[in-house]
Formats: structure tokens, sequence, C-alpha cells
């Protein structure tokens, strides 16, 4: 049964050079027609099941102003959670203030997930975002909220394993319970990607991700760029890491539900006007399989064996080419899970074309 | 027929200098193409052979002008091919030399005149494209004066393309070429200068009844090999299919005879009646010989069956393609491919991958070595990793070419240059005139088997033309090179180089598999062996990144695809041991050092 919402607002205030989302700039007059759209999108679909977790990503949600979130939440109000619920609302480092978290924290939020990126001025210049007094920001938020994370991106243009070193100390002095670390990506249809802007060198890459996981010792490094506190872990990411269904609403998101893995069609004026299109992939059991893998090995813990075997009446070890990269000691097993060595997870790709 | 009133010709000139244009205008003014039926280029046309019940390309066309029988014979333009030509040319009695006003003499001019003259031809020298802006006529025919002894008048200009000059050709065709010289009361001996299959028939024979004449239903024997074959087909191409009942001394024309095999086919073979056989065979046959020589294998392993069907089926078409089974370590079964030259075998190599969708990979060509053990044995080495242990050889031979390097004065330091670098011995260099020569080198063959043409065009602007003649074996001091990947010799690998160069070749080598061998999940170490020592060394790193760092929102679909996308991309590689290797890596190994 499915357990999980994730819920897509596409306006943002500032577009940055990075971002491939699906996006559109804040246009007041779209806000209320999509939020309607939204809700007929939601009540179509959900089928009243009690929610572990909702996330609403974007684009910018925060961008939206007091009344406008007010009517996204009274869409979230029909939605059931369980007591041990997560349920978390992107925020830009800019749009907080008090009364929009407190409107937040009354309508059941209770994580915050705040793309900080970096404490560079050059850094967020090149990542198109403008320059915050970050800790005044966290502080207002911790007086609502303590599950909070902040994103931070490297592998940046120009950027030094110095640079990265400085910012994770910011980061750290935070004391945030969550941390979320990207290397940059530079993907088609960005500025970046226009302005031909080239990756850094691998080995740099490389050595920064060792630097993330040295200096986050204190915390658990539980996904590829996921690190939390204990407890912390994310449970929105760790709906898609174990494979279970979800719903995604909104234009552009992604749901999973009755195997079938769909994404809701980029176009916002079709979507404004109620016509939901899709891009559909019906996940076989074989692909459900795949899947398994291709996830389950994001984790730094790996797949559970007994669940797996359980759920799929088969030894995982005897299933696609398990053993030969246990023997190459390249996967391992460690509490009855089966892993990534952490010297490959930097690498993972070439490992999971093996499930493929 | 009249056998004085017969014109047997070809046309030879460099490529590009208008050769099918002439053919083209010459098959309109002789009418046997009207105007309006007239295609560009018909004699290269395959679709109206096609639509005319006849699947293959007849390369002599028999045409009617003022009371005489033309027999236009067509010739493979390309150096691989020039056995063929010079087959071609022995069905002949005249040639017509052509050379473009705008470029003058080049290596193909030279290298065709000269065929011409072994096989006796009387030759028309013309210079063709004089429409043309940039032509330079008094240029062009003080070359053709100086260097083959014509004289002026001689020279006939041409505009293939408006037809200038073309009648004036036709005319001086009749008044110079010579009737065939045959007697058609002596015992059959007919000239074999090409052949080709056709699906329906069999295999056609392109020939020339040099003496007697042959008749449908003749049992005939090829000389060099006595298979013997009843007579089903006669006839000629106008260039539409025309089926006769005999053929007699002096004429051109096809024959079919239920040939199932293109390999009984000798170009150059004589056919005589098996009745009454002819006593001597026309001379100037020689078997046919492969210059080259590479391994061919599936990139799938379970694709080799496919490829030696693949195989089978391109050697119906092309006597000259040759295969044998082979195993390497590396890269399992293939076969062992020997080819005309390296145009032959980039064909071959294009048309498996196309016309029969296998992937293949193609190790470096390798030339015939000869050897010679300390027990005086002698042996033919075409495969560098079959080479012998360096203690057991006496001495090894390689095969040396004599180049024609065309090309203007000011680039003869860059030539020069580039044949020492490829272990050249200057010969000498002939004035075409004050402007351009003509360089000769002795070189081994090996050394042009790359990229030597590439760079012969890149030192000159592409000014420079080439060509070039073996000139047969010499000793050398050779030594084979190993490469081992990961600690093991990747046999496929392997290479003959010259002792002086191969430290050189070693590190150039090792250098560029290290370029193009993707980063692995563990380091790879490339090395160059000679014997048991080890001459250079380079670390392929550690791959360090390849990972999706974030899920948006939980797109995973989209990850899949790009992880399948990977997986396409490796699919396309060679798995040698652990490591994973573009399959181009074999044939770019040529490419260093050189």
């Amino acid at each position: 049964m499915c357990k999980s919402v994730y819920i897509h607002i596409p306006f943002c205030k500032n577009i940055c050079s990075y971002c491939d989302f699906c996006k559109f700039y804040y246009k007041k007059e779209w806000i209320n027609k999509y939020l309607d759209s939204l809700k007929d999108e939601v009540e179509n679909n959900y089928k009243k099941e009690v929610l572990n977790t909702i996330y609403i990503g974007g684009g910018t949600p925060s961008s939206l102003d007091i009344d406008e979130l007010k009517k996204l939440f009274d869409i979230t109000n029909n939605l059931l959670l369980n007591d041990k619920y997560e349920f978390t609302i992107e925020f830009n480092i800019e749009d907080i203030e008090e009364e929009k978290l407190l409107l937040c924290k009354k309508n059941r939020v209770n994580r915050i997930s705040i793309g900080v990126e970096s404490f560079n001025k050059n850094n967020l210049e090149f990542l198109g975002r403008k320059y915050v007094d970050v800790k005044e920001k966290i502080n207002i938020v911790k007086k609502y909220f303590d599950n909070i994370n902040i994103d931070l991106i490297y592998a940046l243009k120009d950027q030094t394993l110095k640079d990265l070193d400085e910012d994770l100390d910011k980061f750290i002095e935070l004391d945030i319970p969550h941390i979320s670390c990207y290397s940059l990506i530079i993907e088609e249809h960005t500025k970046l990607h226009n302005m031909k802007i080239n990756p850094i060198d691998e080995d740099l890459d490389y050595e920064m991700y060792k630097l993330i996981n040295k200096k986050l010792k204190g915390y658990k490094h539980y996904e590829i760029s996921n690190y939390a506190k204990e407890g912390y872990e994310s449970k929105a990411n760790l709906t898609y890491w174990n494979n279970e269904e979800y719903y995604g609403f909104g234009v552009g998101a992604s749901g999973y539900i009755n195997d079938i893995r769909y994404s809701n069609k980029k176009n916002i004026i079709d979507y404004m006007n109620k016509i939901y299109n899709k891009d559909i992939e019906y996940v076989s059991l074989e692909d459900k399989v795949r899947y398994e893998f291709i996830l389950g090995f994001r984790k730094i813990d790996g797949i559970d064996i007994d669940l797996f075997n359980k759920k799929y009446k088969k030894d995982i070890l005897t299933l696609f080419n398990v053993k030969e990269l246990l023997d190459k000691k390249i996967l391992d097993i460690k509490n009855n899970h089966l892993f990534i060595k952490e010297e490959y997870l930097y690498m993972s790709n070439e490992i999971l074309v093996n499930f493929i | 027929m009249n056998q004085d009133k017969i014109r047997n010709f070809a046309i030879i000139a460099h490529i590009d200098h208008g050769k099918s244009t002439l053919a083209d205008r010459i098959l309109e003014l002789t009418g046997a193409v009207s105007k309006r039926e007239l295609k560009s280029q018909m004699l290269d046309s395959m679709e109206l052979e096609q639509e005319r019940g006849i699947t293959i390309k007849m390369n002599a066309v028999k045409l009617n002008y003022k009371g005489y029988v033309f027999n236009l014979i067509d010739t493979p333009g390309h150096v691989d091919f020039s056995y063929e030509v010079s087959r071609s040319l022995a069905a002949c009695e005249g040639a017509i030399l052509l050379v473009d006003a705008t470029q003058g003499i080049e290596a193909q001019t030279l290298a065709n005149f000269y065929l011409a003259l072994e096989n006796d031809l009387e030759v028309i020298p013309v210079i063709n494209k004089i429409d043309l802006p940039n032509s330079d006529v008094d240029k062009v025919s003080e070359e053709l004066i100086n260097t083959f002894g014509f004289t002026k008048d001689e020279i006939i200009l041409t505009s293939a393309k408006t037809g200038v000059g073309v009648d004036t050709l036709l005319d001086r065709i009749i008044e110079k070429i010579p009737s065939p010289k045959g007697n058609k009361n002596e015992k059959l001996r007919a000239l074999i200068f090409d052949s080709a299959f056709d699906p329906y028939r069999g295999v056609v024979v392109q020939l020339k009844v040099v003496d007697g004449k042959i008749k449908t239903g003749d049992r005939i024997r090829f000389m060099s090999n006595n298979a013997t074959y009843d007579v089903v087909e006669l006839g000629y191409s106008n260039p539409k299919i025309n089926k006769v009942n005999e053929i007699e001394a002096g004429d051109v024309g096809y024959l079919c005879a239920s040939i199932k095999n293109i390999s009984d086919i000798k170009i150059g073979d004589t056919i005589t009646l098996e009745k009454e056989p002819a006593s001597e065979i026309l001379k100037g046959y020689v078997p046919m010989k492969s210059m080259v020589f590479s391994g061919i294998y599936p990139l799938e392993t379970s694709e080799y069956n496919d490829l030696r069907d693949a195989l089978e089926k391109l050697k119906i078409n092309d006597a000259s393609l040759e295969f044998i089974p082979e195993t390497s370590k590396a890269l399992g079964f293939g076969f062992r491919c020997g080819f005309l030259g390296l145009l032959h075998m980039d064909i071959i190599k294009e048309r498996i991958e196309r016309e029969f969708g296998i992937d293949i990979i193609l190790t470096a060509p390798s030339v015939v070595y000869k050897v010679t053990l300390t027990n005086n044995e002698e042996l033919e080495i075409d495969n560098p990793s079959n080479m012998p242990d360096k203690v057991k050889i006496k001495e090894i031979y390689e095969p040396y070419i004599k180049t024609s390097i065309f090309v203007p004065t000011e680039y003869v330091g860059p030539i020069m240059e580039l044949c020492e670098s490829k272990r050249g011995n200057f010969i000498n260099m002939d004035y075409i005139n004050k402007t351009r020569v003509n360089i000769h080198y002795e070189l081994p063959l090996s050394e042009i088997m790359y990229d030597f043409f590439d760079k012969l065009k890149s030192a000159t602007k592409g000014y420079a033309s080439f060509d070039y003649d073996l000139i047969g074996y010499k000793p050398s001091d050779l030594v084979k090179m190993e490469i081992l990947l990961n600690g093991e010799v990747v046999d496929a690998l392997s290479m003959i180089v010259h002792k002086d160069f191969a430290y050189d070749i070693g590190k150039g080598l090792v250098n560029k598999l290290r370029e193009i061998i993707p980063r692995q999940l563990f380091e790879v170490p490339i090395q160059a062996s000679i014997g048991s020592k080890i001459i250079a060394r380079e670390n392929i790193k550690s791959l360090r990144k390849n990972v999706l760092a974030k899920c948006y929102g939980g797109d995973i679909s989209r990850k899949k695809k790009l992880l399948e996308k990977q997986k396409e991309g490796k699919k396309k590689m060679k798995n040698i041991g652990s490591v994973e290797i573009p399959p181009d890596a074999f044939l770019e190994i040529l490419s260093v050092g050189k």
C-alpha cells in the first residue's frame, strides 16, 4: 500500500544556473489555477491511504505567499498521516520568515529542507543564487523545527579542496541533523550547459567526495549523497531507495503506483487546464527486481537480504552476477545486508549496469 | 563481324580526371544511349543494369560508330587493384590516357601509362576539362611531351562535360588504335579480364576472344586449373544486355556457364575448348596474392558462424578475399583474412558491418614476413603473434615498395622528411616539368599501412599523389613487440617493429592505449615488451566517478535510462581478462610512433 506523496510546486522567483527541474518563473496569476488543478489531481487519485511521508518540492514551494500556501495546505490537509509521519517542505533560504514557518508548522509540516548550497560568494554567483546571512535564517527555522536538511553543492568550476573544506566547516557549524551533498551535474537545458561549462576533473571530484565523508564523520553516511544524525534519515528519500510506491502530484512530478512508474508531462498550460498527461513505464516483476538493486545499492547499508528473498521468493545471491561481484570484492555482506563496498560507491553506475 | 572494324580500348586516368564523364559522352555520341536516357555516369550505374535483368556491373560496353565496333572496357581505379587493371588492359589494343587540364600528370596517370605500355597498347593522350577557367593546356601538354614523349599533334583537347573534342577523339580511335590481331581459325584462346557473381546466372565472366571462336553449348576449359564447364549463355552489353550465339577472335563479351564458385575463375586466365585445346596459355597470368593480412573477429563470440557465412558470401563476389580460421587468446575464434591492399580491407570491413550487421574487431593489418630459422627452415608469417622466438631466427625479411610521389617542388622537403621517418631510402627524383617532381623512395610496405597517405596529403596541402610498386623482400632488423594488459599478453596487439624504433613505438603505443582505453574499476598497467624485457609502461588510473549524485523528486525511470545507455556503451567494448577495450584499439596501434 502506498505510503508516500510527493507534490511539485514548479514556481521560482529566480532560476538557478544548474537547475533542470520542471520550473517556471513565479507568475501570480498562475498560482491559483495551478493549485486548483493540483487539488483535482490529488482528489482523483489519492485513495485515503494513511501516509508515512509527504514531501513538497520544487521549483520553490516557499515562493508562494501566505494565502497561496494556505491554499496548498488545504490540499494536503485532506491527506491522512500516521503518527510517525515525516512531512517535508523545501524552502529557499531567502524566503525564510516566521509567518510562513509558523503556517507550515500549523499545517503538520515537521521537516524543512533548505537549499543553502554554499557560503562562498563566487560559488553562489556561479550557481545563480543570492548571497544571504545563512546563520541568521537557519536560527529562525530552528525556533520552530528541529528536523532540518540543508543542501550543499560541490564540484563547482574553479572550486578547490580548500574552498570545499571551508564550506563544510560552516555547514557543520550550523549543527543541522541532515545534510545532502550533491556533486554538480551539468545537465542539458541548463544555463551552465548553454555556457559550455565543463565538469571538474574526476580525480578532484573524488577527492572532494572523500573530504566530505571525512569531515561529516559526526553524521551517519546512509546514502550516496546523504548524511544524517541518528534518527534523522529522510523517510521520503528512503521510500525511493527501498523501491516502494509513492504518489507524484503536480506538473512534471514522478510517481510509482500499481506497478507503473509515471512522470507527469512538463507542460504547465495543459496542467493548469487539467490535462494530466503522463509518460508511463510498466514495471514487470523482472524490472522490479532490477530496480531493487539499482535503488537499494544507493544506500550505504545496501539491500536487506531476508526482506528481498521474502519479497521475491528468490535467493538474491543467485541473481545476475552477484556471486562474481562478491568474489571480486566489489560487493560485500554485513548484518545480512548486501552492499557495494565503500571504495566503489562513487563509481556505482559501473556496478549497477550489471543489473540492467 | 569483320575483325578489322573492331577497336578495343580503355580509358585510363588518375582519379577524378573525368573518366566516367568521358565514357558517358562517348555513349551518347555513339548513340548507345540517347541524351534523354543518359543518366550521368552511365557505366557506373548499377540500377540500370538491374532494370535490364542482370544484377551485376558489366564493365565492357559495345558501341557502333561510323561502321566500326568499339568495345569500351572499364578499369578499376585504385592501386590495390592494379593487377586487375593490367588484365583489363590486356584485352585492349589501345588506351585513352586522360589528364585533367587543371591538374596535370599524377601518380596514377604514370602508373596506368606504364601498364598500357607493358600491354603494348597504342596510347592516345587527351587533355580533359579544357572548359574550366583554371585549365592550363600548355603546361599539361608540356608534361605529356616531356614525360611520355608524345608530340604536340598527338594530344587531343576535350571537355567531356560539354562534349568539345570528343568526336575528334572517336575518329582518332579508328585511325590510330589497331584492330585485334587474333586468328579466328586457330584454336580457342580467350582472356578472362573480369568476373562477378549474379544470383540467377552464377558467375558471369568477362572475356576477350583472342584466337578462335566460342559458341553457346561449347565445353570449355580454364587452363590454369583445368576446370571444365558448358557455355550456357554468351552476350554483350551496349549497355543493354544482348545475348549472342558466338563470339569470334578480336571481340569482347560475357559468358555464363553455371559456375557456382567465383574462386574457380581467375582473372587473367585463358579459356580454351575441351575438345581442341590450345597448347599455350595467354601470357601475363599471375595468381592473385594477398598483400595485407588482418584478423577479423566477431565482437560477440556467438556471431562466429554468422561471420563465417558473411565472409563466404563476400567471397562469392570477390575472389581476391582470402580467409582461414584462426584463434586468438584475447579475441577468441575468428579469421585471418588476406586482402589486396588497405582499401580492399576497408571495403570488406564496411560490407561485413553494413550488409551483414555484424560488429567486428579488426586487428592491425600486417604484411607477410619471410623468416629464415637457424635450422635454415623458411617460414612466411602473416600474423605478428606467430613470429617465432628470437633465438630461433636467423633472419627476417620484409616486403619493400618503390614509390612514385608526384608533388610540386616546394614540397620535396616535407616528403623526404616523411619518407625518412618511415625508414625510407631515397632512390631518385624525376622532374615532370620545372615545378613538379616524381619522387622515388624505397620503403618497407609495412610503413605505408596506416596513415602514410594521410600524412602525405597533409604535408603537401593535398597536392601529392601517390602510387607504388612492390620490389621484393629485403632483410630487416625486426623484432616482435608484445603488449601486456594487467600483466597478460594480448596476442592480438602484437606487432613487428624495427629494432631501432622499438623503444619509441612501445612508448607511443602504451600511451595511446592509455588514452583510448577508458578508466576501469581497477588500475590497469599497460606494458610493451620485447622478449621478456619491458620497454615501456603506463597505468590506466582507476575510475573515480560514475554516479548519479541526485535522483530528482523520485524520477527513477530517468536513472534507469541513463544506466541503460551506459550498458549499451559497454556492449560495444571487448572484454579482455577483466579489462574493457574499445574495438578500435586493435587498429589504433598502427597510428603510433611511425
